[in-house]
């Protein structure tokens, strides 16, 4: 509650609206607690925030703020403790297996080792963005419908993948193997996307490159995004808004031009004693 | 190096000395165990058991020697037929080996097992039953259940070989990477899915070549089950040899070899292709 | 609550290119050799004669066979003093063979790795057909032709477990032998060693750890081999197998069987625990 108040006292300090998300919410995280065990330590203390349709929201803090457990359990990778996410207007944390699995298909999501199956081809690769729409008969000879196999050639064409699409998924560099998870999120028609640190096994030049395709991808089919980044400038650089993040808590919920150094400081915990 | 390390080192020295010397003690002593174990085994085995008197001295030796190596080539076209029978049973085996090994498997591996305390035992267990009984051992169960002929013979081989196949697939299942699973999982895959896509995958070219090897293997175990009269080359060598023509059992055994290196030659292309 | 619609708009222009799985040479080929080897099994299963129903049944069959037959094992007659004796010449012949195929396979081994063969011109062919044919031909078939030549008794046994051991442990020998460091054998080969001393001085200790693991794995299998030459005339408790199989004593088989999977546990438990020891010390 302490931070709580310090955020919002900041705010008001700072002359911002109390809420940055616009009118319509599509995740909605209401004082959200995950513990790893039960009576295990709690790795987030009670988070609260919205996304609206057009953020695109880094997530940034110190390593262990618990910036992964977020992101993941926002499609129930991890499981909730306590608390609330609602996404598309349903609470997620009630879901069965099957419902679950009907509403991952509608959140894309982006990783940081790309979280690709290195044995099957660019192309594969890609196509089983569309798992969740395609039957057990199809799946099983990897017979996808025309218009998915449309699509993505589209999305690798996008992507600068032409030219790679029968290669496997492992002789391809860095940048082009999460190029091929871009386009697998895509491939799904997401109507919001989730990005783990995408570009932290990159190098600086790729991750810009990374970040800029997303962002002008996820501007061309309107889609909010939620980015956890470690790299503070590219954070800046790429996002509109920022939630900073610090020991289970958030600290920092504000526009990316309204973040001054002090504020980064905290979240960063440069000065607390 | 300060100069007060000398005298502990010295003394590190002589505890050295005294440890390598202890060492080497514990070697002999371990070299002159084994030797008299070895000679006594040698002894009680072989000189006591051995029936010097019957086995006719070096001419009896030499004379039976001696058919064995007067080849009789005129079996040789009625080995064809046989040889192939015998790489339709190592053939089936494997199979149907494979089949069982499915399930063997996936009990057996710890991260997919459905029940830790029940099925993973369970399929531990199962892996160790099938390769600590011997084939023939399998067959003259089998023979038991099904009666003679190639099924039995097909069963044995099948369940000898599911030890090592489903060991070698639950190794490589609790070792796959965890992070395309969750991807395929993340896009709203079905457990099915996940499975195929996420898992399969990454075991394929270990599973293959397990199998390819165990096939190798099968051809061997297929070429004795004719004991159960389960036929192919493995019967017409019992034949041979109750009929006394150690010529034409020398062919057969010639005709597994080449067949056995008929097999090496496949399974290195196979082996080639799917990796 | 209702479901919130969102934003997201996805269309995108058509593709103007074309893809398929269908890859010309690659995938006719590929599907053409799977016919062929599901059109072998089906073929095999009809000359065969193999009723597909009667695999599944054989299960239920050996379950009721074991419980009916074979129960309750006849414990007296493992327990004979005759029988025990058995046994430990089973392993004394396991022993023994398994030393003598590993100290003859090391050598054939040297010839047959590629890497550090004596020549590549005659030494390695021939070191790898030796391995390949004491590999190929089952144990089994050892056992009886050296029963054929030399009688019956251990002596056939023991050789027939020693050509097994040659074959089973002149490969995993061979593939250790090939993927050492070649460094200390070329250091020591620049300086004029012999053949001999390079194996000797680079070699072995390279590989001392490992061949011993692989040795006491080899005793492993040869126990397993060991119990049942005795079945072909090769000594040891397998003769008490074919005997009691023989005249259908199936409780005696059940507890002649109860014995040797037991041993055979034992046997692997205790080369597990020796090979982890041994792996230890690297
Ligand atoms: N599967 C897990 N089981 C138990 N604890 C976990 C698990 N995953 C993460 N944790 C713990 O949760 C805490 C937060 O981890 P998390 O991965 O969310 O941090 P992060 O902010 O993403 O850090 P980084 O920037 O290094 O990725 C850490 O203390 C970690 O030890
Ligand atoms: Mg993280």
């Amino acid at each position: 509650m302490r931070h709580e108040k310090i955020i919002v006292e900041g705010r008001a300090q700072r002359g911002l609206p109390a809420k940055v998300a616009d009118a319509m919410s599509i995740l909605e995280v209401r004082n959200l607690k995950v513990s790893y065990s039960t009576g295990g330590p709690q790795i987030l203390k009670g988070i609260d925030f919205e996304v609206g349709g057009d953020d695109f929201c880094a997530v940034i803090g110190p390593s262990g703020a618990g910036k992964s457990t977020l992101i993941r359990c926002i499609n129930r990778l991890v499981e909730p403790t306590e608390g609330d996410i609602i996404l598309f207007g349903q609470s997620v944390c009630p879901l069965n297996s099957g419902d679950l699995r009907r509403l991952r298909r509608r959140i894309g999501m982006i990783f940081q080792e790309f979280n690709l199956v290195n044995r099957m081809s660019v192309m594969d690769n890609v196509l089983s963005g569309r798992l969740g729409y395609t039957g057990a008969f199809r799946s099983f000879f990897k017979a996808f419908p025309k218009e998915d196999i449309d699509r993505a050639l589209n999305l690798l064409e996008r992507v600068g993948l032409q030219d790679h699409v029968d290669k496997r998924a492992d002789a391809l560099s860095g940048g082009q193997r999460q190029r091929v998870g871009i386009a697998r999120a895509l491939m799904q028609r997401p109507e919001i996307l989730l990005l783990d640190e995408p570009t932290s096994a990159l190098d600086p030049k790729i991750s810009r490159d990374v970040m800029g395709l997303i962002r002008e991808l996820a501007a061309e089919f309107k889609i909010p995004v939620l980015c956890n980044i470690h790299d503070v400038q590219l954070a800046l650089e790429t996002c509109n808004r920022i939630i900073g993040m610090q020991d289970g808590y958030k600290k920092f919920d504000g526009p990316a031009k309204g973040m001054r150094k002090q504020d980064l400081d905290e979240i960063y915990a440069m000065e607390v004693l | 190096m300060s100069i007060t390390a000398a005298p502990v080192s010295a003394h590190g020295f002589d505890a050295y000395l005294a440890h390598k010397r202890r060492r080497r003690i514990n070697n002999w002593l371990l070299v002159a165990c084994s030797v008299a174990l070895l000679a006594w085994c040698f002894w009680d085995t072989i000189m006591f058991d051995t029936d010097w008197q019957r086995m006719g001295g070096a001419l009896g030796i030499g004379g039976t020697l001696e058919r064995f190596l007067l080849i009789d080539w005129s079996l040789l076209p009625k080995l064809l037929v046989p040889a192939l029978e015998t790489l339709m049973m190592a053939t089936l085996g494997t199979i149907l080996g494979c089949v069982f090994s499915l399930p063997v498997a996936w009990f057996g591996a710890a991260n997919v097992t459905p029940s830790k305390y029940f099925f993973y035992p369970l399929g531990r267990f199962l892996m160790v039953l099938s390769r600590s009984i011997h084939e023939i051992i399998w067959a003259l169960l089998f023979v038991g259940a099904v009666g003679l002929g190639a099924l039995p013979g097909i069963l044995a081989v099948a369940m000898r070989s599911v030890g090592f196949i489903s060991k070698i697939t639950a190794e490589a299942i609790e070792n796959i990477d965890p992070k395309p699973v969750e991807a395929i999982r993340a896009v709203g895959g079905n457990q099915f899915q996940v499975m195929y896509y996420g898992i399969v995958p990454q075991i394929l070219p270990v599973i293959i070549g397990t199998i390819i090897f165990e096939w190798d293997i099968n051809i061997r175990r297929s070429a004795i089950m004719g004991l159960v009269g389960a036929g192919g080359l493995g019967l017409v060598f019992f034949r041979q040899m109750a009929m006394f023509n150690y010529g034409g059992v020398t062919l057969v055994v010639l005709a597994v070899l080449v067949l056995i290196a008929i097999g090496e030659v496949i399974s290195h292309y196979a082996r080639k292709a799917v990796i | 609550m209702m479901p919130v619609t969102t934003t997201a708009t996805h269309s995108m222009p058509a593709a103007n290119r074309k893809w398929s799985r269908y890859r010309h040479p690659e995938s006719t080929i590929r599907f053409a050799v799977i016919l062929a080897i599901l059109a072998f099994l089906g073929y095999s299963i009809t000359y065969l004669n193999i009723d597909l129903s009667r695999i599944l049944g054989a299960f239920p069959r050996l379950v009721e066979i074991l419980a009916t037959r074979y129960f309750p094992p006849d414990m007296n007659y493992v327990s004979d003093a005759d029988f025990l004796r058995s046994v430990l010449r089973t392993l004394e012949m396991s022993l023994l063979g398994g030393f003598f195929g590993v100290v003859c396979s090391i050598p054939l081994a040297w010839l047959a790795a590629r890497n550090i063969t004596v020549s590549k011109r005659i030494a390695y062919p021939f070191g790898r057909f030796a391995i390949m044919s004491s590999r190929s031909i089952h144990e089994t078939i050892w056992t009886i032709l050296f029963v054929t030549v030399l009688g019956f008794g251990m002596l056939a046994g023991t050789l027939a477990l020693t050509v097994f051991c040659v074959g089973f442990a002149g490969k995993l020998f061979s593939d250790e032998l090939e993927a050492i460091d070649m460094g200390p054998v070329e250091a020591l080969r620049s300086v004029g060693a012999n053949p001999l001393q390079v194996f000797q001085y680079a070699v072995l200790p390279q590989v001392r750890v490992a061949f011993t693991g692989i040795a006491i794995y080899t005793w492993d299998v040869a126990f397993r081999a060991a119990t049942v030459v005795g079945f072909f005339g090769g000594g040891g408790m397998g003769w008490y197998l074919k005997r009691t199989t023989q005249q259908m004593e199936s409780t005696r088989v059940a507890a002649i069987l109860l014995v040797i999977i037991g041993l055979v546990l034992l046997a692997e438990i205790g080369s597990g625990w020796l090979r982890k020891r041994i792996g230890k010390m690297r």
